[in-house]
């Protein structure tokens, strides 16, 4: 028994020692050093979005060439879980256990950031900026993730309001991938027809699986829409388009940020694109804006590789990061996570290459004001040389 | 009715693009029982060879598409006499797992080699053009794929039915000692397969690549194209195709009435029930598996 | 010259000796026959003629020529033809079509003039007739008529035995190895069997090598003899002096044993 009790009591003591330990010097911090880990798919069904993750390793790499932040520079790791949620789990884990991170940023997906959540959260390591618009993040809302991505829900929102108050649309219908991603805006979507007394026409769910898109657009077309929704993939978005063009069915189509990169989209459906209406949540790419510009030129002008696209999701990497770099900023010398929290929750009104993005100290209760850090998209319409029309002014738009 | 109409009509066009995959396993499985699963990723790699001499090197069609068809054979050729002919001591599993292998090898290697980004095919046809007939609708690229896989099939049937090469082929197949001593070269006669059917695989996946084209294309039509193999028994050449537009029918019907969030869920639902109730395929003559 | 010769001949599977330095010489117009006990290594020399194995040691020579180390269709193609103890046909197929199989590689038309077989005028399709001609007249002699056109899996096993004689004949060998001929047949088909081989020898001039159980039935046909044992020769001679060695005694006639089993 009196063993026992001193082990325990060794144990206390050595947990007390660690935790001092820990706060004099935080994990994945030292005077010349800061680690960050990502992980995005560099391979497998969703490698498209891995420029999210080499976009925020140029910035960095920019970043510590021009010095790092308060004297230290910031060592990126990251790594390919090929959008596998158990090989995300086992990165993470192995990173975070063997090197050890100080915060996590981006990350791409909600399967994937799902499968490590609560591992992040109980060892209260902050993350900030997953790539995906989704719910989860927010509910139920954590002290130490900070979310960027505007929901899909608020995209939705905004276009729909536009179909209806501005073009006049009435008849909406939806197609949305059969997950989490389509069903948040199948949502957004209803919520706002509801406030303007009208309903959808159509839901057609489509499985990520599905390469054959007629059964789906036959049920849009014999819904008699005049705006669809395309809360899919892009690849699904471009066969639902064209083979909707073969059958003589062209409503008005709207589209997520996820399909927003005009130039691509453009490109991969043989310019059907031309016209569809898209949310989307950065700058354009070539838009007149200093700081975008900047990143342009010394970030993916430096550090990109050689067949790397100045795209939306290469940037949105940048961005997914810029409050992460402006917390630590703040932080001065005192780098701590605890620290880097509080800065972030005092962001208010921030402005980098995309919407404005403000937090504020955790409350369950106004988990959206609190912890969902952009509230406002824009609308673009794709022209014809795959360059982006602007329809609207950043759109604040209020969840739920 | 019209519906109706129009699910049959989209249920043949999307068959096809499964019958041209069936057939190239169908031909692989006749002389050495192996399925293939390999074929769908032979099929990607020639697409994005096509692609490579269509967009980067500034190929003319004309040019491209004959290249990609040799290209074709030739890694049939290729795989067989560098990979399958020097497995020691080669049972159905271990050729199986070969064929696996094979996949992962040329998938990663078109990933690596042209990234992950969706691209699309360059082709004189637009696949979003589209003939109506009456009220129901086909885009151009779909009665071509049609056509093709009729076309395709009829010359694979005559072949095997009438030429020596087609005969040597069947017995090999039957009986492979004994095909060898009636002074067959079975291992050329392989080599010969593999190249016939890469080439029947990469008229499949040069056209399914003018819509999309990205590292997993093929998945999807390989599974169908197996599951129609599987419903024609695997060895008939017939029975492949008219399982593919039994397959592309019954899909499009199924989401059309029944559900579309399931509609990929029957092309398995089909295989499990054909061989729990008739094993040998639902156009199978007298094929008994040999002991 | 000598016509097909065995030289020092040696294989061993795992450790295990199958054929153990046999040597012997076949005559042209010969019926040869090798007798032994089950697993004496008979079907593991014919395999090692034909080229299914490679032997260890060893060579074989036919009309000069080193065999060995070639192929099974080269071997085929310079004329050696086999039966198997356990029928080895196209079961799917017809008669014809195992026959026509036969004449696989006497076929000139190759891929491309095999498809442009279009009528009875064209290359392939006089060629097609000519095979088609070889291939009734062995359908006559072996008296295959009613089988002609029937799927052979589904056949009794004497008519499938005949068939696979059949086929190696169709081939016009100048040399045929066949595995038991006789094997689970009756003793009216026996007969038939035995009729058929000596006619092969007498009328088509063709050299065979035997192998056989039957012991009444080898003393009638054969020329020569060869006796192994555990992969070993035993004796060799006339049947009357095979017969008359210890060993052969003592084996076949000792003991009531081994008709057709396999």
């Amino acid at each position: 028994m009196k063993k026992k009790a001193l082990l325990r009591a060794a144990a206390v003591v050595a947990m007390v020692c660690g935790l001092v330990w820990n706060a004099m010097a935080e994990e994945g911090v030292s005077d010349t050093e800061i680690h960050i880990g990502q992980w995005g798919p560099q391979t497998g069904p969703a490698a498209a979005w891995g420029s999210v993750a080499r976009g925020t390793d140029a910035y960095f790499k920019m970043i510590n060439a021009e010095g790092g932040i308060n004297g230290r520079k910031l060592i990126h790791h990251m790594f390919d879980d090929a959008y596998n949620p158990a090989k995300t789990k086992a990165g993470v884990k192995e990173l975070q256990e063997g090197t050890g991170m100080f915060a996590w940023v981006s990350g791409v997906g909600t399967a994937p950031g799902l499968a490590v959540r609560d591992y992040l959260m109980e060892r209260q390591i902050p993350w900030i900026g997953p790539s995906s618009g989704s719910l989860h993040w927010i509910d139920p809302a954590s002290k130490y993730l900070f979310p960027i991505y505007p929901l899909y829900y608020i995209e939705a929102k905004a276009l729909v309001r536009h179909a209806v108050k501005d073009l006049g649309l009435k008849q909406v219908a939806i197609a949305y991938q059969n997950d989490d991603y389509g069903k948040n805006g199948v949502q957004g979507a209803k919520a706002e027809l509801a406030q303007h007394g009208l309903q959808v026409v159509a839901e057609v769910p489509v499985e990520v699986k599905d390469t054959d898109m007629k059964p789906h657009v036959m049920q849009l077309r014999k819904s008699d829409a005049d705006t669809v929704l395309l809360w899919v993939s892009p690849v699904h978005a471009v066969k639902i388009v064209g083979t909707s063009k073969a059958m003589n069915f062209t409503p008005q189509w709207m589209s997520t940020s996820t399909c927003s990169d005009f130039p691509l989209m453009m490109h991969i459906s043989k310019g059907l694109w031309e016209g569809v209406i898209a949310a989307t949540f950065a700058e354009l790419p070539d838009a007149d804006h200093p700081l975008l510009q900047k990143y342009q030129k010394d970030a993916y002008g430096k550090f990109a590789a050689k067949d790397e696209r100045w795209g939306l999701f290469y940037y949105a990497g940048i961005l997914f990061a810029e409050p992460l770099v402006e917390a630590i900023r703040r932080c001065g010398q005192d780098l701590t996570r605890e620290r880097v929290v509080s800065e972030l929750e005092g962001l208010k009104n921030f402005r980098g290459i995309g919407g404005e993005i403000s937090y504020g100290p955790l409350d369950t209760a106004k988990a959206y004001e609190t912890r969902q850090g952009m509230k406002e998209v824009f609308l673009v319409k794709c022209l014809k040389d795959g360059k982006a029309e602007k329809l609207s002014d950043w759109m604040a738009i209020q969840y739920p | 009715m019209l519906d109706f109409l129009q699910m049959l009509v989209s249920g043949v066009a999307v068959g096809s693009s499964y019958a041209l995959v069936g057939l190239a396993m169908v031909i692989i499985y006749k002389t050495s029982e192996v399925p293939n699963f390999a074929q769908g990723e032979m099929a990607l790699i020639s697409s994005f060879f096509t692609f490579m001499l269509l967009e980067q090197c500034g190929f003319p069609y004309y040019a491209a598409f004959p290249l990609a068809l040799l290209f074709a054979v030739l890694l049939g050729f290729f795989l067989e006499f560098t990979v399958l002919r020097r497995a020691k001591d080669p049972n159905i599993l271990g050729m199986i797992a070969i064929t696996i292998g094979i996949e992962m090898i040329l998938l990663g290697l078109v990933s690596w080699k042209f990234g992950a980004d969706p691209k699309t095919l360059p082709f004189p046809i637009s696949p979003y053009d589209s003939i109506a007939l009456g009220e129901v609708f086909i885009s151009a690229l779909e009665a071509l794929t049609v056509g093709v896989a009729l076309v395709i099939m009829l010359i694979l049937f005559i072949f095997f039915r009438f030429s020596k090469l087609g005969v040597a082929m069947k017995a090999t197949q039957q009986n492979d000692t004994a095909a060898r001593l009636m002074g067959i070269r079975t291992n050329r006669i392989l080599m010969f397969t593999w190249g016939v059917s890469s080439l029947v695989g990469c008229v499949a996946g040069l056209l399914i690549s003018p819509i999309t084209m990205q590292p997993y294309m093929m998945w999807d039509p390989l599974l169908k194209g197996f599951a129609a193999a599987v419903m024609g028994g695997m060895t008939s050449l017939p029975g492949a195709v008219l399982g593919a537009y039994l397959l592309g029918i019954i899909e499009n019907l199924f989401g059309g009435y029944v559900s579309i969030e399931f509609k990929s869920v029957v092309a398995f639902a089909i295989i499990v029930l054909v061989l729990c109730i008739k094993p040998s395929g639902l156009f199978a003559r007298h094929y008994v598996k040999k002991v | 010259m000598s016509f097909f010769k065995v030289c020092n001949l040696s294989i061993s599977f795992g450790g295990l000796a199958a054929l153990n330095d046999v040597s012997f010489e076949v005559q042209k117009g010969q019926i040869f026959a090798i007798i032994g006990p089950n697993g004496a290594g008979k079907t593991t020399l014919f395999n090692c003629i034909n080229g299914i194995y490679t032997p260890d040691e060893g060579e074989v020579f036919f009309k000069d020529q080193k065999i060995n180390g070639l192929r099974p269709d080269r071997i085929a193609r310079l004329g050696i033809a086999r039966t198997f103890q356990n029928i080895e046909l196209f079961n799917h197929m017809n008669t014809m079509e195992n026959l026509m199989l036969g004449r696989h590689l006497h076929m000139k038309s190759n891929l491309f003039r095999g498809v442009g077989m279009w009528g009875p005028h064209s290359f392939a399709g006089q060629e097609e007739i000519a095979h088609r001609r070889k291939v009734e007249e062995i359908i006559d002699f072996l008296g295959l008529q009613s089988a002609r056109n029937q799927p052979v899996g589904g056949l009794p096993y004497g008519t499938q035995k005949q068939i696979e004689l059949g086929r190696a004949l169709a081939s016009e060998p100048e040399f045929l190895l066949l595995d038991e001929p006789c094997a689970g047949m009756n003793a009216e088909e026996k007969q038939d069997m035995i009729f058929w081989i000596k006619d092969i020898q007498d009328e088509l001039g063709i050299t065979i090598l035997l192998i056989e159980h039957d012991m009444n039935m080898v003393m009638d046909i054969s020329d020569h003899i060869l006796a192994i044992n555990f992969g070993g020769m035993i004796t060799e001679g006339t049947p009357s002096d095979v017969q008359k060695h210890p060993e052969v005694l003592k084996a076949y006639l000792g003991e009531e044993d081994g008709e057709g089993s396999a």
